[in-house]
């Protein structure tokens, strides 16, 4: 990262730490995903039928496996990013691109822990719940 | 582009020697003066016509407020009415009225409004902004809301007030004679579109309107919430705006959305309103908790603990409080499964609220806390939340709900959750804030009698209706007869409800008495380290006196010649040397300066476009539809007029200076530009009304055996492929007129752009043709049907009107090819309408042959 701004800066961050603002989206991103993707296929399964409830919540578990697995990558890139191994901190209060950066990180890997226990909440009842009843 | 390749490596960040150079007196009088005239507040009446975000927040402040205290009063006839059993003060149609506008005006004319009030106010100068990027659209929305509110508000005074529920629920409310409904629905859609304005304002203020040097990991905590509120609105409110307008169309036009007799369905309103509903009690509570952030370290004098993780349940609160809507509709007998996901996902949400909570007790632990009245008040929010808090935790189990569904336990929740999450933290902040807003202190003796009074009126007032729920007493019952052992418990709760009323009136009373012969207060009465505190007493109406670079979290505290630097002038912007209002825009992540912005200043026409958008939202409440169109046309004329004439034109210089050396361009398109971001955020908001429309086509599929219906009539198939095409078509002559423009090509420019309007008129032909023969009153799919056209229909006229702005634009020097910002906003919102409209064809024309 240069000290020097360019006259469209916008682009250049883009290119250069865009990604990370978006990414600490995309856990809870895919949390949702999960949620819609449970609640639908189940409203479906449940009101016409097709596919048996049975099959939604095996195909459903399925899901909310690789929710997490998705989840634990963005966790464990997000971490790296962070670094506090690395650094030795756990805090960034400066304007420097550093603590920036490692700022993102760390916000996008303790939302990575929070949309991890929400799949798992959300998945809950697929295990402890049997059908439409 | 070509002519800032070129150029070298800007001064930025400014060095220590450029900063610490003196500004000779003379000059700095000179600007201060200029400054000074630039910014000055219209005098007499036309006072009325300012714009900029102090006035325009004060104003929406106080109004939301009055707003509150009518609320408030309905609230104290509804109490009085149920004092004692078999009560006949008021009569059940009446009471239905009041209940149903308590619950309304305390949503969306108090809770919702009293949010963008307050970030308008504080924004700009926690940000050290001289003002928010769109002046005019904040005061647009004030106006909107003002007149909404009064004419929503009013109907209460005529006996016509909408009388089902603040939730609307059908089919009472669609069946229900009388214009209350109608009213709700149309004055209520229109505040929504004022909320959605104040949202683009905030984000684009909160996004590229930052002090340099201000990197997102400096942002103060508010600054995140705002953000994420910001972003909530735009995904919340516009299911609601969905919902509405298939209501409406239900109500005057008879389209059967809603009617199971010709295949509509209650429950699709039940679950657009919550998909709104839910998400509103956290855009509320969110903001509140940010006043709360801002208020925590300054009396604990030490910065913040946990501000990632603050962030992090900012965010996730966020996201997760969107799958909770259900959580409303636990008793409409969905399959246990669904209500399984969210009555977990209710759960889950507990976890990122708690952290802040956390945070915030943990910042109080570490620091040297100073007892305040602003304290005082945070303190009685957290006990207060918290309670209300738990009783969520047992009502997110769906086997307790079932039992206290519609009875006054619910009423005591949620009283709790908002009195505490809304009411006392936004008290603290009026406490904490008030030397900002008024340069003057309130009484800290009227203080905490206020806050005694409210706080036990309050418990006194609720906490014995969790026991009334219990024993069973519903909601919304206008009296009850005696010997089912509710008369103390309600007599108590009617008490408590007055000893509330009396708190507010000493709060009232301070916040409004005269102040003439009061002392200024303290610059930074509270010692606190952000940059709200650097304001001028007396005031001054330029919001920073110069713009700060800033390094640090708590300026105040961490950069120690900050604010002498800031009143000297040394700063960026220090002057106002063509007498215009200006302020910079930062890029998005680590705010580099890149661009003057030229502000605009004191103008009726805000006003002038409210008034006639309240006329095309007021006028079909009784059946008036033609004054209701001419109004709409006068609404377009108005904004045009002030589109063409305020913004985006070419500047006089091409690059000016802003300071420390610094030469910065003053005209910018695409997403250098703030208009560009505006346009992207309004059409995240309009898209996300468009799939609402589009889920209820796929909800009535899934909620019905056979949808579409056998046998009916589709839309026209090759009429529709005429439609996709032309729209795409339409669309690819805009790209390639943005395209040929900036390569100096402007006659194949304007050829592009003219036929570009006829391709989309040729589909919106085409379009209606499609689905002309249906007949939407027959059945709910038709009526989906149509409504999708009719929602692209108008989305194309709105595009063409875009289309030949751009023309008249390239036609008269107000678009060149260096200074194209309208064609690339225009383009921008052309790539949301192309995709909408093939969503759309491929909805209508190819999904209901395969299903």
């Amino acid at each position: 990262m240069t000290q020097e701004p360019h006259p469209h800066s916008d682009k250049h961050e883009f290119r250069a730490e865009a990604l990370s603002l978006w990414r600490i989206t995309f856990a809870p991103a895919t949390w949702a995903l999960h949620f819609v993707l449970c609640y639908a296929l189940v409203s479906l399964s449940c009101i016409h039928g097709t596919p048996p409830v049975a099959i939604t919540r095996s195909a459903l578990i399925l899901a909310t496996l690789a929710a997490l697995a998705v989840i634990a990558l963005l966790g464990w890139r997000s971490y790296r990013h962070w670094a506090p191994g690395r650094t030795g901190r756990l805090t960034h209060p400066y304007g420097t691109p550093e603590h920036r950066h490692h700022f993102l990180g760390h916000a996008a890997f303790l939302l990575a822990i929070i949309s991890a226990i929400g799949v798992v909440f959300v998945a809950l009842p697929l295990l402890v719940i049997g059908g439409c009843q | 582009m070509t002519e800032h390749e070129n150029r070298s490596p800007l001064p930025f960040p400014p060095s220590e020697q450029a900063l610490a150079e003196p500004v000779p007196e003379d000059l700095r009088a000179a600007q201060v003066a200029r400054l000074r005239s630039a910014w000055a507040r219209p005098k007499g009446w036309r006072y009325w016509s300012s714009v900029n975000s102090s006035q325009v927040g004060k104003w929406y402040c106080l109004t939301a407020l009055f707003f509150m205290l009518c609320a408030g009063v309905m609230a104290l006839i509804i109490r009085l009415q149920l004092a004692v059993p078999e009560n006949d003060l008021i009569s059940a149609d009446r009471f239905n009225q009041l209940f149903t506008m308590h619950g309304s005006a305390m949503m969306f004319l108090f809770a919702v409004p009293m949010f963008e009030a307050i970030s308008l106010f504080l924004l700009p100068a926690l940000l050290g902004a001289r003002d928010m990027s769109f002046p005019r659209l904040s005061a647009f929305g004030y106006w909107c809301f003002l007149i909404g509110g009064v004419f929503v508000l009013s109907s209460i005074l005529f006996d016509v007030a909408p009388r089902a529920g603040w939730f609307m629920y059908p089919p009472l409310a669609t069946q229900d004679e009388g214009p209350g409904s109608d009213i709700w629905l149309l004055g209520l859609s229109f505040i929504e579109i004022a909320s959605l304005a104040a949202a683009v304002e905030l984000i684009v203020g909160v996004l590229k309107c930052r002090a340099p040097g201000m990197r997102v990991n400096l942002m103060p905590l508010y600054a995140w919430y705002v953000l994420v509120v910001g972003g909530m609105i735009l995904f919340a409110f516009p299911p609601l705006i969905a919902g509405d307008l298939l209501f409406e169309l239900e109500r005057s036009l008879d389209w059967p959305f809603f009617d199971p007799t010709r295949g509509g369905d209650p429950m699709l309103w039940q679950h657009l309103f919550w998909i709104f509903g839910h998400p509103e009690v956290y855009i509320v509570f969110l903001p509140s908790i940010a006043i709360t952030a801002m208020v925590i370290p300054t009396v604990a004098r030490r910065p913040i603990v946990g501000y990632s993780w603050i962030v992090l349940s900012a965010v996730g609160v966020g996201f997760l409080s969107f799958g909770l809507w259900v959580h409303h509709m636990f008793t409409t007998g969905l399959p246990s499964l669904s209500l399984g996901f969210f009555s977990a996902a209710s759960e889950a949400v507990v976890i990122p609220t708690g952290i802040q909570l956390f945070a915030f007790l943990a910042t109080l632990m570490v620091g040297r806390v100073t007892m305040s009245l602003p304290l005082l008040w945070i303190t009685g929010a957290l006990a207060v939340f918290t309670l209300g808090g738990l009783t969520g935790v047992m009502l997110a189990i769906a086997p307790f709900d079932f039992q206290v569904h519609d009875t006054y336990f619910i009423v005591a929740h949620l009283h709790y959750t908002l009195f505490g999450g809304m009411i006392f933290p936004v008290i603290a902040g009026v406490y904490y804030f008030f030397p900002f807003f008024r340069k003057r202190m309130l009484s800290p003796r009227l203080g905490r009698w206020a806050f005694w009074l409210i706080f036990s009126g309050f418990n006194l007032c609720f906490l014995p209706m969790h026991l009334t729920g219990l024993l069973g007493m519903p909601r919304r019952v206008y009296t009850y007869s005696s010997g089912l052992g509710w008369e103390a418990l309600n007599l108590t709760s009617t008490v408590g409800a007055f000893v509330i009323a009396a708190g507010f009136a000493v709060f009232v009373w301070d916040l409004l008495r005269p102040r003439r012969n009061q002392p200024d207060a303290p610059r930074n009465p509270w010692n606190a380290g952000t940059l709200e505190w650097a304001h001028d007493i007396p005031v001054e109406d330029w919001g920073v006196r110069s713009i700060p670079y800033v390094t640090s979290r708590y300026p105040l505290w961490q950069q120690p010649k900050l604010l002498q630097r800031m009143d000297q002038g040394r700063y960026y912007l220090p002057d106002s040397d063509e007498g215009a209002r200006e302020t910079l825009v930062t890029s998005v992540i680590d705010a580099k300066p890149v661009l003057i912005q030229r502000l605009t200043g004191p103008s009726w026409i805000p006003l002038v476009a409210a008034i006639f958008t309240g006329g095309c939202f007021i006028f079909p409440t009784f059946g008036l539809y033609w004054p209701a169109i001419l109004c709409g046309l006068l609404a377009g004329g108005a904004i045009l007029i002030w589109l063409w004439t305020a913004t985006a034109r070419p500047p006089r210089q091409a690059e000016k200076d802003a300071g420390l050396g610094l030469s910065l361009p003053t005209y910018a398109s695409g997403p250098d530009s703030v208009g560009w971001w505006a346009i992207w955020i309004t059409m995240l908001g309009d898209a996300t009304a468009f799939s609402s429309i589009l889920f209820g086509f796929f909800f009535y599929w899934t909620a019905q055996a056979q949808f579409p219906p056998p046998g009916a009539a589709h839309a026209d198939g090759v009429a529709v492929a005429v439609a996709a095409l032309a729209l795409i078509a339409s669309w690819a002559l805009v790209v390639l007129a943005r395209r040929t423009n900036r390569l100096q090509r402007v006659g194949r420019a304007r050829a592009a752009l003219i036929t570009s309007t006829l391709c989309a008129g040729t589909g919106a032909l085409a379009l209606a043709l499609a689905v002309w023969p249906l007949d939407p009153t027959a059945h709910v799919y038709p009526a989906i049907v149509c409504t999708i056209a009719l929602w692209i229909g108008v989305h194309t006229v709105l595009g063409m009107v875009m289309q030949l702005y751009c023309l008249a634009g390239s036609l008269t020097g107000k678009l060149t090819p260096h200074h194209d910002a309208d064609l690339g906003n225009v383009t921008l919102f052309w790539n949301f309408l192309a995709l909408s409209s093939l969503a759309a064809c491929a909805v209508i024309g190819i999904a209901p042959r395969l299903l």
